[in-house]
C-alpha cells in the first residue's frame, strides 16, 4: 500500500541522496586555488633559479590536479592540489633560504675585506709590520 | 584450458606486482616521513624558528599513521599524508635556514658598523695625534724664537756699540765703526768688553757657528774697501778666537761696499754702512749665504 507520506518520505530520500552525492563529488576548486597561489609565491621568490626541482614538481602536481578536476576525479584532484601546495611551499622556502645564505656568504667576504682594510689603515699609522726577508737557514 | 591457465597466471602476476608495489612503498614513505620529522626535530633552529611548520608536519604524520592502521583502500591516503608530512618537515627546515641566515645578516651588519666605527675612531685619533704633534712643534718653534729674541736682547743690553737682532740667518751682532779708526783694521780698546762678552756667549753655545762679515761705505776704490772690510772681519775673528772660541767655528769675509744697510748719501748713513756683522747660527747648522746684492 502506497501512502502519501510514504511517497513524500521517498522523495525526501531522493533529494537527500542527491545533496549528499553532490557534496561528495564537487571539484576541490579551493584546494587548487591555494596550490596555485603557493606556486605563484614560489615563482616570485625566484624558485625557478634557486629551487628548480621543487618548483617543477609543484607545477606538475598542480597540472595533474587541474587535469583530474577536468576529468571529474575530485579525490585525485584534492590530493594532487595538496601535494602541489606543500611542494610549492618547499620550493619557496628553499629559494628564500638559499638567497639569504648567498647574502651571508657575500657579507662574510665583504666583512673580511673591511677588517683587512681597517687593520691595514691603523697599521700604516702606527707600526708597519716588517716583511720577513730572511728565510731560515737549514 | 590453456587460455584459462594463461589468464590466471597473468592475473596472479598483476596481483603480486600490485601488492609488492603498494604495500612496502607505503611503509617506505611512512619511514621517510618519520625520519624527516626526526631530523627536523633534532635541529634546535627548527624548533626555535619554525615550530608551526614542524607541528603541522607532526599532525600530517599522525594522519598518515592513522590511515595506515585503517583497513581497505587506505594505502593511497597513507602515502599521501606521509608525503605531505615529509615535505612539510623539509619546509620547516628551510624556514629555519632562512631565519638563521637572516639573523647572521643582522649580526653581520652590526659587526660592519662596529668595524667602521672603530676605523673612524682610529682615524680621528691619528688625526688628533698629528694635530697635537703639529701644535707642539709650533709651540716649540715659538718658544725657540722667543728664547732667541730674549737671548739677542739680553746680549744686546750687555754690549756697547753693538746692535743685536734675530734674523732668518741667525743672531746678527752689528759692530759700529766707532770701534775702528778711520782706514784702520785694528780694534780699539773700547771694543774689548763687547768682544769678551760675545766670546763668552759663543763659549756657552759651542755648537753654534760664527760668520764675520766686514762692510764699508762707498767712499774710495772697491779693492781698497774690500781689503779693509776683510781685514776688519779678520781682526774681529782673531779677537774672538783669542778669547777661546774654536777657530773651526769662525769664518771671516769682507764684502767692501756691497750690501749697504743705508743710502751712502750723507755721513750718517755712510757711518751705518761701515760695520762688521757677526752672524751666529741658530744651532749646529751652516749659516745661509747672503741672498743677492742690493740695498735694503
Amino acid at each position: 500500500m502506497i501512502t502519501l507520506s510514504g511517497i513524500r518520505n521517498a522523495l525526501w530520500c531522493v533529494v537527500a541522496f542527491g545533496i549528499v552525492a553532490c557534496a561528495a563529488t564537487p571539484m576541490p576548486a579551493d584546494k587548487i586555488a591555494v596550490a596555485k597561489s603557493s606556486v605563484d609565491r614560489a615563482e616570485q621568490a625566484q624558485a625557478a633559479q634557486f629551487a628548480q626541482v621543487e618548483l617543477t614538481t609543484a607545477r606538475n602536481k598542480l597540472a595533474a590536479a587541474q587535469s583530474a578536476a577536468e576529468h571529474r576525479d575530485a579525490e585525485l584532484a584534492a590530493r594532487m592540489a595538496d601535494q602541489a601546495d606543500v611542494d610549492a611551499q618547499l620550493a619557496e622556502s628553499t629559494a628564500r633560504a638559499k638567497q639569504q645564505e648567498q647574502l651571508v656568504t657575500e657579507m662574510d667576504a665583504s666583512l673580511r675585506d673591511l677588517r683587512e682594510e681597517a687593520t691595514r689603515h691603523s697599521g700604516a699609522g702606527a707600526t708597519t709590520p716588517q716583511p720577513q726577508t730572511s728565510s731560515p737557514q737549514q | 584450458m590453456k587460455r584459462i591457465s594463461n589468464a590466471f597466471v597473468f592475473a596472479s602476476l598483476v596481483a603480486a606486482l600490485a601488492g609488492c608495489a603498494t604495500k612496502p612503498a607505503d611503509d617506505g614513505q611512512l619511514v621517510q616521513a618519520r625520519a624527516a620529522i626526526a631530523q627536523a626535530e633534532a635541529d634546535p633552529n627548527v624548533t626555535k624558528y619554525a615550530p608551526t611548520e614542524l607541528d603541522r608536519a607532526r599532525k600530517l604524520l599522525i594522519n598518515a599513521e592513522g590511515a595506515a592502521k585503517e583497513k581497505g583502500a587506505t594505502n593511497v591516503n597513507t602515502s599521501h599524508y606521509a608525503y605531505l608530512a615529509t615535505q612539510t618537515a623539509h619546509v620547516a627546515e628551510q624556514r629555519a635556514h632562512e631565519q638563521v641566515a637572516g639573523a647572521r645578516l643582522k649580526a653581520g651588519e652590526v659587526e660592519r658598523q662596529k668595524i667602521l666605527l672603530s676605523a673612524r675612531e682610529n682615524e680621528t685619533q691619528q688625526a688628533q695625534a698629528v694635530a697635537t704633534q703639529a701644535r707642539n712643534e709650533l709651540q716649540n718653534a715659538q718658544a725657540e724664537t722667543a728664547q732667541a729674541q730674549q737671548e739677542a736682547q739680553r746680549l744686546a743690553a750687555q754690549l756697547e756699540n753693538v746692535q743685536a737682532s734675530q734674523t732668518d740667518r741667525g743672531l746678527v751682532l752689528t759692530l759700529d765703526d766707532v770701534l775702528f779708526d778711520t782706514g784702520r783694521a785694528e780694534l780699539k780698546s773700547g771694543a774689548q768688553r763687547s768682544l769678551e762678552q760675545i766670546a763668552a756667549f759663543l763659549s756657552e753655545h759651542p755648537e753654534r757657528n760664527v760668520q764675520i762679515e766686514g762692510f764699508t761705505d762707498n767712499q774710495g776704490p772697491d779693492d781698497y774697501n774690500i781689503e779693509l772690510s776683510q781685514k776688519r772681519a779678520d781682526a774681529v775673528a782673531m779677537a774672538i778666537i783669542r778669547r777661546g772660541v774654536d777657530a773651526q767655528r769662525v769664518r771671516a769675509m769682507g764684502y767692501g761696499e756691497e750690501f749697504p744697510v743705508a743710502s751712502n748719501d750723507n755721513s750718517g748713513s755712510r757711518q751705518l754702512n761701515r760695520r762688521v756683522e757677526i752672524i751666529v747660527s741658530k744651532d749646529d747648522k751652516a749659516i745661509p749665504a747672503r741672498a743677492g746684492a742690493g740695498a735694503p
